[in-house]
């Protein structure tokens, strides 16, 4: 009796969010899924039949997966410069700044959130292009100096990404270095450990999950962009989500669109289950 | 040594801050721009917080937005809050299972959950629209909404809950007298999560707007795309501004009601 | 629990009914190019107060982009603006519905050679209206480039390297690369010739726009000197951002294309649809847009006529010479848009590596 009432509990709590991701999130990427065999869209008085042909595609020419390796070192470099810039942050922020400040300067870092996310890119379009904020600044330092022009580059698109996605790695970094219990600290270095051991050897391993978290906060959404380098990249900004999004807007070829989605998910999974070991471990979820 | 490390760390933090703020100050400035082909230098005018108020186009879509991740907040939150208090009481097989479940929305690439929603609403007859995008939002901040209250939760001792039984309590009076007030730091922290989530989502909202209906971050690609006007910087100015005022009196409360 | 689930639904459905809208007066749904004389506030206010409704605009940034909204979003347009290359497209697809020259007062002056244009028709009917014509070409800024420039190859000019602005759109760069190596621009035979023209551009490209905004802001700001561009757009350039900017139609020659109204299938208001095509072609709208904005040249033989001597569209569409030198567009078969569409991409990429 008591056992049938907990499950009906469990049922209960669980089944509505369960319900609302199933048909939101699990049935669209199955019908996706079935989409990427289809040879055209199967409404709009079009008959569709099954084909392997939009995967074939994808390895027909070199084309699509140099686009992807690019994307994938989009991910790479966007990812490997927040951890650089934001480790640091998130590290003085937790340990060097204390108080009042310490909740200010949080604050701080997650306000940007609330800008809203286009306008901020485009406001970079304005920092990068030549005769633009930086440019002028330039100019002023260095005077003669030759104009800069760092829009429309593969630069001006990691710039802008690293920009949206930095706070993501300070967060999580610093929830991860500010549950560490300073009493092993003290005990560290009792035994005698000198700062960098102390950092490298307990403070460094014990940040991990919040590093992994944030790595994958970033990489994730960074490997599928296309706003950020339509915007910013100009020439330099196709990447595989800007072919994928041309697929569904301007090709109407939505199952070649989906064909490719489900390769880049499978790269995504790929790369996740590698981590997803360390994810469990510490019990994010 | 540890001073040197001290001042350091704050210079790093000011320098990353700067960063941080660049594009904003920038945006913010233009909105006092007269021209409106955001050439420098600047030439200082309010015309376009006049215009803005004739601009019904962004004004609506701003209102869509708004309202959408109200929603958002609202759905999400109790649906993830319902899940996490699952998760913090019982142990059951399939409990793993259900966990690793929650992690495609935050997994997969935007742009595939989009283009997924996209083709499956518009299969199926759900269409798009703001009902479509309820959807998504909430399903994308779902996810979040689990793990800050699941985190909440992690620290609520369960003995105060067998307190109140003990002393006579129903299941009822117990969960509002004790466990929500436990909680509802972690509520409100993952409710204003799911609004941000909401707020700037524009990927999947891209994908399922409906000719007409736009928030505000489709609203100002198709603007970026097609016709930008400084109006925008302006609206956004003003958001930034709600949104600090917002974020300071959160902050506010926050300390009130204690941490731990 | 209770209360929670309650205040949830309300306000789901308080977005819901936001949603539905205020539908109380008739709204006219118009899909068109932004900035394309249409959404002239001025316009948009005379039409909505002589026939007391709401004119609401949509926009594309590409004729592909035009096509995927006509599939996916029936019988909510009202009007559109195709032209001659994706009439027919849209026709095969069942996407538009006939229109009736009956009730289009200025339907009788157009240019007769303009009335009954035969990719507009299918049988004997007529699904596209001419509204107006143009050059898709290119243009300078005069005060950065010493002129006079009369050729194509300019674009590929190693003195304009990173200074050139091109139109990310793949029928365009597909044609404008055919004129370039003496081919048909509507029936290309040597597609690699085309691809290989199209990637020698890498270095000169440094915007790829796609709107006639982005090219204003980007010119304006330096970002390029000289780039691919449409002959009325030009005009507005000059005359309403103030832009010292010379249109091109080089010696090798240039596309022309033709945009005409069409109402989609199940548009909700046909005959406010009809009201609209008229007013679009009236020398009422159409002087004001030219003198005061600028525009392309007019189907409308009397609106042209309107027009002051010394108009950008009398001065350069009015030599011989020089529209001798247009080809007209004409509609292609859907394998070779989908070619166009791959080679472009594809062009793209290879122009990040």
């Amino acid at each position: 009796m008591r056992d049938g009432r907990r499950t009906w509990s469990i049922v209960g709590l669980t089944a509505p969010a369960y319900l609302w991701l199933t048909l939101a999130v699990f049935l669209p990427l199955s019908a996706m899924l079935y989409f990427s065999f289809l040879t055209q869209v199967p409404f709009g008085g079009r008959e569709a039949s099954l084909t392997l042909q939009h995967y074939r595609t994808f390895w027909e020419l070199d084309f699509y997966p140099l686009l992807t390796w690019r994307s994938i070192k989009l991910g790479l470099h966007v990812t490997a410069w927040c951890l650089v810039l934001g480790y640091p942050a998130a590290y003085a922020l937790a340990r060097t700044v204390k108080g009042r400040w310490r909740e200010s300067l949080f604050l701080l870092v997650i306000l940007p959130f609330w800008s809203n996310s286009l306008v901020r890119v485009y406001s970079w379009t304005i920092v990068l292009r030549s005769d633009g904020v930086l440019d002028r600044l330039v100019q002023w330092l260095f005077p003669g100096a030759g104009p800069l022009n760092l829009l429309f580059s593969y630069p001006a698109i990691v710039i802008g990404l690293v920009h949206a996605f930095l706070p993501y790695m300070i967060l999580t970094t610093y929830v991860a270095l500010q549950s560490i219990d300073e009493r092993l600290l003290e005990a560290a270095q009792s035994l005698g450990a000198r700062p960098w051991t102390v950092f490298a050897r307990v403070v460094f391993p014990l940040s991990l999950p919040g590093v992994i978290a944030g790595v994958v906060l970033i990489f994730v959404p960074v490997i599928g962009v296309f706003m950020e380098p339509r915007v910013l990249g100009g020439r330099a900004g196709t990447m595989l989500g800007t072919v994928i999004e041309e697929q569904f807007v301007q090709a109407f070829n939505w199952p070649f669109g989906a064909a490719l989605s489900f390769i880049l998910l499978a790269v995504v999974l790929l790369l996740l289950a590698v981590f997803y070991p360390f994810l469990r471990g510490r019990r994010l979820v | 040594m540890r001073f040197l490390g001290g001042v350091a760390g704050r210079a790093y933090l000011a320098l990353m801050l700067a960063f941080l703020y660049l594009p904003i100050v920038v945006m913010v400035l233009m909105a006092f721009n007269r021209s409106s082909l955001y050439t420098l230098p600047i030439e200082w005018d309010l015309i376009w917080f006049r215009s803005l108020l004739h601009n019904q186009r962004l004004l609506q879509a701003g209102l869509n937005s708004v309202l959408l991740a109200t929603a958002t907040m609202v759905v999400s939150t109790f649906l993830g809050t319902l899940a996490a208090l699952a998760f913090h009481r019982y142990e059951f097989r399939g409990k793993a299972l259900l966990q690793a479940l929650l992690l495609p929305p935050i997994a997969i690439p935007w742009l595939i959950l989009g283009t997924a929603m996209l083709i499956f609403f518009f299969w199926v007859g759900i269409g798009r629209g703001l009902h479509a995008m309820l959807l998504g939002h909430v399903a994308l901040s779902l996810p979040y909404v689990v793990m800050v209250v699941g985190a909440r939760l992690k620290g609520f001792d369960r003995t105060l809950e067998e307190a109140a039984y003990s002393l006579g309590a129903n299941p009822w009076q117990t969960f509002l007298r004790v466990t929500v007030p436990v909680i509802l730091p972690g509520v409100v922290a993952a409710g204003l999560f799911a609004f941000t989530v909401s707020f700037d989502m524009f990927v999947v909202s891209y994908f399922l707007a409906a000719p007409g209906v736009a928030t505000l971050p489709v609203e100002i690609y198709t603007a970026i795309r097609t016709g930008l006007t400084p109006e925008i910087n302006a609206l956004s100015t003003i958001i930034i501004v709600v949104s600090m005022g917002l974020m300071l009196a959160v902050a506010r409360l926050y300390n009130f009601a204690g941490d731990k | 629990m209770g209360g929670r689930f309650r205040g949830a639904l309300t306000a789901c459905l308080v977005v819901l009914l936001l949603a539905g809208g205020a539908a109380a007066q008739p709204t006219l749904h118009v899909l068109n190019w932004q900035g394309y004389g249409s959404d002239e506030p001025w316009a948009v206010e005379i039409f909505e107060q002589r026939y007391g409704v709401r004119v609401v605009h949509d926009y594309f940034s590409s004729e592909e982009e035009l096509l995927t909204k006509l599939r996916t979003s029936p019988g909510v347009y009202d009007v559109v603006l195709p032209n001659t290359v994706y009439v027919p497209i849209a026709i095969r697809e069942g996407l538009l519905e006939p229109i009736d020259p009956s009730l289009i007062t200025n339907f009788a002056d157009l240019d007769p050679t303009l009335q009954w244009v035969p990719e507009f028709m299918d049988g004997d009917d007529l699904y596209a209206v001419s509204w107006t014509w143009g050059v898709t070409s290119f243009a300078y800024h005069t005060g950065r480039v010493a002129g006079p420039v009369d050729t194509i190859q300019a674009l590929w000019d190693p003195q304009f390297a990173g200074r050139v602005g091109w139109w990310d759109d793949s029928l365009t760069s597909v044609q404008l690369a055919a004129l370039a190596t003496g081919q048909d621009p509507n029936n290309p035979t040597d597609l690699n010739a085309i691809r290989d023209k199209l990637l020698a551009l890498k270095d000169q490209i440094q915007v790829l726009w796609t709107s006639e905004d982005e090219w204003n802001r980007f010119l304006a700001a330096g970002a390029f000197d000289i780039g691919v561009y449409w002959s009325g757009s030009a005009a507005r350039t000059q005359k309403f951002f103030g832009l010292p900017v010379e249109f091109v139609i080089p010696q090798e020659g240039a596309m022309a294309w033709l945009d005409g109204w069409a109402i989609p299938k199940n548009a909700p208001n046909r005959e406010l649809a009809h009201k609209w095509i008229d007013f679009m072609l009236s020398p009422e709208f159409y002087v004001r847009w030219d003198t005061e904005v600028g525009a392309p040249a007019s189907a409308n033989l009397a609106a042209m006529a309107q027009l002051p001597e010394d108009s950008f569209n009398r001065q350069v569409l009015a030599d011989p010479a020089v529209v001798e030198r247009l080809v007209f567009m004409k509609p292609i078969a859907e394998e070779q848009r989908v070619r166009y569409l791959q080679l472009w991409q594809e062009v793209k990429f290879r122009f990040t590596l």
